[in-house]
C-alpha cells in the first residue's frame, strides 16, 4: 500500500463540542499518523483561499463563515493509502448518509456542521498541506 | 429594594470569582505516547475534565531547545536522559485552560513515577518509566506564563 500524506481539519463545531481527541483518537486507531498539528482561527479571508475552488458554488459564503466562526485543529495524517483512509472514516458528508461508526455520523450535526474536513485527492492534498504548513513543520514519525 | 438585590448580587459574584480561578497551563504530550498513538485518548481526557484547549502543535524538539525548556534540571542526573528523549521524537504541546487548570491537569497526570500514579491517570495508563512517562504539565501558574511563551512566542 502506498505511503500518502493528506490534510484533516477538525471543524469549529467540533472544536467547541470538545471531541478534539476523541476525532484524532479515530485516526490513530486507524492507522494514520499526526505528523504536524497546529490549532488557528482562521479569518474569513484565509477560509475563503482554502476554499477559493468552491467559490462559485451556492453554499461558498457559508461553508467560509463557519469556518471561520471558532478555531479549527488541523493536522497532516500520514500512513497507507491516507486520502481514502481518512474519507472513509469521516463517512459522507451529509451525516444524515453517514455510515454509522464513521466520524460524521457520531459528531456531525449538519451538511453544513460536518465535524471534520479531509483532502479528496492526491493533488489537493498537497495543496492543502502546504496551505497552513511549512516543510520544516512537517514531523518524521519512525514509530 | 433594587440596590439591596444589587449589593447581595455584587456579593454572591465576588465569593464566586475566589473559588473560581480560570488559569491557563502547559501540557506536552511525550516522544513515547505520540509513538504509541495516544494522542487523541490523552486531549480526550482534558476534554472530558472541563479543560479547554487553546492552542495546539506539534513540534520536533531539537537538543539547545529541549536543554532550554529543561534549564531549571541543568546538573540534575537525570538531565542528559531526559533531554535525549524528548527530542528523540516528536511532540504535541497544549495549552489548557479551565478552572485552577494547573492543578487540574497535575491531577489528571498522576504522579512523575508510573508505579506510583493512581488508577485512572494518564501516566498510570499510558507511561511506561520515570523517563517516558507519556506527558508533563506546568508546576505552577508562573512556570506556566513561562513554558506557553516558550512554545507559542507568537500568542495563541
Amino acid at each position: 500500500m502506498k505511503q500518502e500524506r493528506t490534510l484533516s481539519i477538525i471543524k469549529p463545531d467540533a472544536v467547541a463540542k470538545d471531541h478534539i481527541g476523541a476525532i484524532l483518537a479515530r485516526f490513530e486507531k486507524a492507522g494514520l499518523k499526526v505528523v504536524a498539528a497546529t490549532m488557528k482561527h482562521l479569518s474569513l479571508k484565509e477560509a475563503q483561499n482554502f476554499y477559493a475552488i468552491h467559490k462559485e458554488r451556492p453554499f461558498y459564503n457559508d461553508l467560509t463563515h463557519f469556518m471561520s466562526s471558532g478555531p479549527v485543529l488541523i493536522t497532516v495524517l500520514e500512513g497507507p493509502n491516507a486520502i481514502s483512509k481518512n474519507r472513509e472514516i469521516m463517512g459522507a458528508t451529509d451525516p444524515k448518509k453517514a455510515a454509522p461508526g464513521t466520524i460524521r455520523a457520531d459528531f456531525a450535526t449538519s451538511i453544513d456542521h460536518n465535524a471534520v474536513h479531509g483532502s479528496d485527492a492526491p493533488e489537493t492534498a498537497v495543496t492543502e498541506i502546504s496551505f497552513f504548513f511549512k516543510p520544516d513543520q512537517l514531523c518524521a514519525r519512525s514509530h | 429594594m433594587k440596590s439591596l438585590f444589587k449589593v447581595i448580587l455584587t456579593a454572591a459574584l465576588c465569593s464566586l470569582s475566589i473559588m473560581y480561578a480560570e488559569e491557563q497551563t502547559l501540557s506536552i504530550i511525550k516522544p513515547d505516547a505520540v509513538a504509541n498513538h495516544h494522542i487523541g485518548e490523552i486531549i480526550a481526557r482534558f476534554e472530558k475534565n472541563g479543560l479547554k484547549i487553546d492552542g495546539i502543535k506539534m513540534v520536533k524538539l531539537d537538543q539547545g531547545r529541549a536543554e532550554a525548556f529543561y534549564a531549571e534540571h541543568k546538573g540534575k542526573p537525570f538531565f542528559n536522559d531526559l533531554v535525549n528523549f524528548m527530542t528523540s521524537g516528536p511532540i504535541v504541546v497544549l495549552v489548557l485552560e479551565g478552572d485552577q487548570a494547573v492543578a487540574k491537569n497535575r491531577e489528571l497526570m498522576g504522579a512523575t513515577d508510573p508505579n506510583k500514579a493512581a488508577p485512572g491517570t494518564l501516566r498510570k495508563d499510558f507511561a511506561t518509566s520515570m523517563t517516558k512517562n507519556a506527558v508533563h504539565g506546568s508546576d505552577s501558574l508562573a512556570s506556566a506564563q513561562r513554558e506557553i511563551t516558550f512554545f507559542f512566542p507568537e500568542g495563541l
